[in-house]
């Protein structure tokens, strides 16, 4: 079996069962040690491995991050996603985010769609952006106490945010 | 509606006809994948899901000019027989024809025009046009696309482009491709390092059906790998840049055979020819494998250009399904490769007319 974080030879495995929800993560040495199971003793007696943090909230994380939520929509499996390289359903791609972001590069020039967007997409994203940016400097001007600036900036906000309406149904 | 048969008897716009154009570069294919936003994947769905996809876009699809009388069907409609021809015309893909109920395929008149329902992805929009025009084959493909939007919700991330059920397809869901003819690169061993090359700049080679297949007739298909992080005409002009590019080096090679070693490439037509002519059971390798070199002939004016057409034409003709679909059966591979044979012979007969005759009949 290989590791889920590097796709060495597992030999550290760890399986929970919460909930009637199995749970499980297999790791190489390397990078267990790296993440910080150095003690698999310490796992299985549940003492107390990073000085004052229990082990269970450090083990919590990891299965967090190896073991991603099944997709709500559809129940696709991120063991699913491993075995076939392809997903349930659109939904999967918020889901399993992180383990598609890092398959990205060995497939595709680059990570953010430069193509066509339907004008409607297009749109709501530009608008999308031009918050963003506006809320950032809203945020400064106010930090800084440019509080003339800041009313302005909150003005062309709403008018955004009307425009927005305007294109989301 | 068009019946198969009536879309079978005709052959497709690109197929035929296009000349000097056609000399190396045959054809140009983009496909665009598309999804619904709120239903399962294809290969991730319950029958009862992706039937109501199909009803559903079944009708929007049909609604789009020129696809009105055109070709319809649910593949579980058609035999298996009817799927392999459809597949030998690149109108379905190997992977969609092994679908059923809840997958189809929509295709118009002139079969420039193909859309399938249910394959990977819930929608999969193909344009196909002689020669390397792969530009022209996008503008025809998107102009499907951006009149479906209108009426379909397509799964779209902002950031992420066109959501598709694989992530190799993710961003512009284009996969845009071209089947080229090098029997001069191969003929003078220089094929392989040509395709290492396009290999290193990110782009696929494959045979004749695409992944996995293996190269029959010097013919391969060139397509962009890449679909994120470039824009449609990024990647067309890219694609195209290199194509122009080994289709020059093809002509090249040919010019050098012809001046270097110009016995060599007479000896490997005329037999080609020889062979087609005269023999009587022939496999459709060997077919691919000496059209190709008959093909090559009439390029290089060795023998009438008129050939190029029915090499074309015999290309298609003389895959296994459009063989038995023609014989109105189902044939075993040796009756295949004698009716395959004697189709050859009579297509030739106008263009390379028998020196000898041993077809038997009394004159």
């Amino acid at each position: 079996m290989k590791c889920d974080s590097c796709q060495e030879k597992a030999t550290v495995f760890y399986t929970q069962v919460t909930e009637g929800k199995l749970r499980k993560f297999v790791l190489c040495e390397a990078c267990a040690q790296k993440k910080g199971i150095t003690n698999v003793d310490d796992l299985l007696m549940g003492g107390d491995m990073l000085g004052n943090s229990p082990p269970q909230t450090k083990i919590q994380d990891l299965v967090a991050e190896l073991n991603q939520e099944d997709c709500n929509a559809c129940g696709f499996t991120l063991d699913d996603f491993r075995k076939v390289g392809r997903l349930g359903c659109p939904e999967c791609y918020h889901v399993f985010s992180r383990e598609i972001a890092e398959r990205l590069p060995s497939m595709h020039k680059g990570g953010v769609h430069k193509g066509y967007l339907p004008e409607g997409v297009a749109m709501k994203q530009a608008l999308k952006s031009e918050l963003a940016c506006l809320a950032d400097k809203l945020e400064s001007a106010i930090g800084d106490e440019r509080f003339e600036d800041a009313a302005m900036i909150r003005d062309q906000i709403c008018k955004i945010e009307k425009k927005k309406g305007v294109v989301e149904p | 509606m068009m019946r198969f048969a009536t879309l079978l008897k005709h052959p497709a716009d690109w197929m035929t006809g296009h000349g000097e154009e056609t000399s190396v570069v045959l054809t140009s294919r983009v496909r665009l994948a598309r999804n619904l936003s709120k239903s399962p994947f294809p290969g991730w769905s319950r029958k009862k899901d992706r039937e109501g996809v199909y009803l559903s876009l079944r009708e929007k699809l049909e609604s789009v000019p020129g696809m009105k009388d055109g070709f319809s069907h649910e593949l579980c409609d058609l035999d298996p027989l009817q799927k392999q021809v459809l597949v030998e015309r690149h109108l379905i893909s190997r992977e969609q024809a092994a679908r059923s109920e809840g997958s189809g395929s929509v295709v118009n008149r002139k079969q420039t025009l193909s859309l399938m329902i249910n394959e990977e992805d819930h929608l999969r929009i193909q344009a196909i046009r002689p020669s390397l025009q792969l530009k022209d084959a996008f503008k025809l493909a998107h102009a499907v696309d951006q009149r479906l939007e209108k009426v379909v919700d397509f799964a779209i991330d902002p950031t992420l482009g066109y959501l598709t059920a694989c992530p190799t397809n993710l961003g512009t869901g284009m996969r845009a491709s071209s089947m080229l003819h090098l029997p001069g690169l191969v003929l003078s061993d220089q094929i392989g390092p040509v395709l290492k090359g396009i290999n290193k700049l990110g782009l696929a080679v494959r045979g004749l059906y695409g992944e996995g297949t293996e190269s029959l007739g010097n013919l391969f298909q060139i397509s962009n790998q890449s679909t994120l992080g470039e824009s449609e005409g990024e990647i067309l002009d890219r694609l195209t840049k290199v194509i122009s590019d080994v289709a020059l080096y093809e002509l090249q090679a040919r010019k050098k055979l012809m001046t270097e070693d110009s016995i060599m490439v007479r000896d490997r037509i005329g037999r080609a020819a020889g062979n087609l002519s005269y023999a009587h059971i022939i496999t459709s390798k060997e077919a691919l494998n000496h059209l190709s070199m008959l093909r090559l002939g009439a390029d290089l004016t060795l023998l009438p250009a008129d050939l190029v057409e029915s090499c074309d034409r015999l290309f298609m003709e003389t895959q296994p399904a459009h063989l038995q679909w023609r014989a109105g059966r189902k044939l075993e591979p040796e009756a295949r490769d004698m009716i395959r044979a004697q189709m050859i012979r009579e297509q030739l007969q106008s263009s390379l007319p028998p020196a000898i005759d041993l077809s038997g009949k009394e004159s």
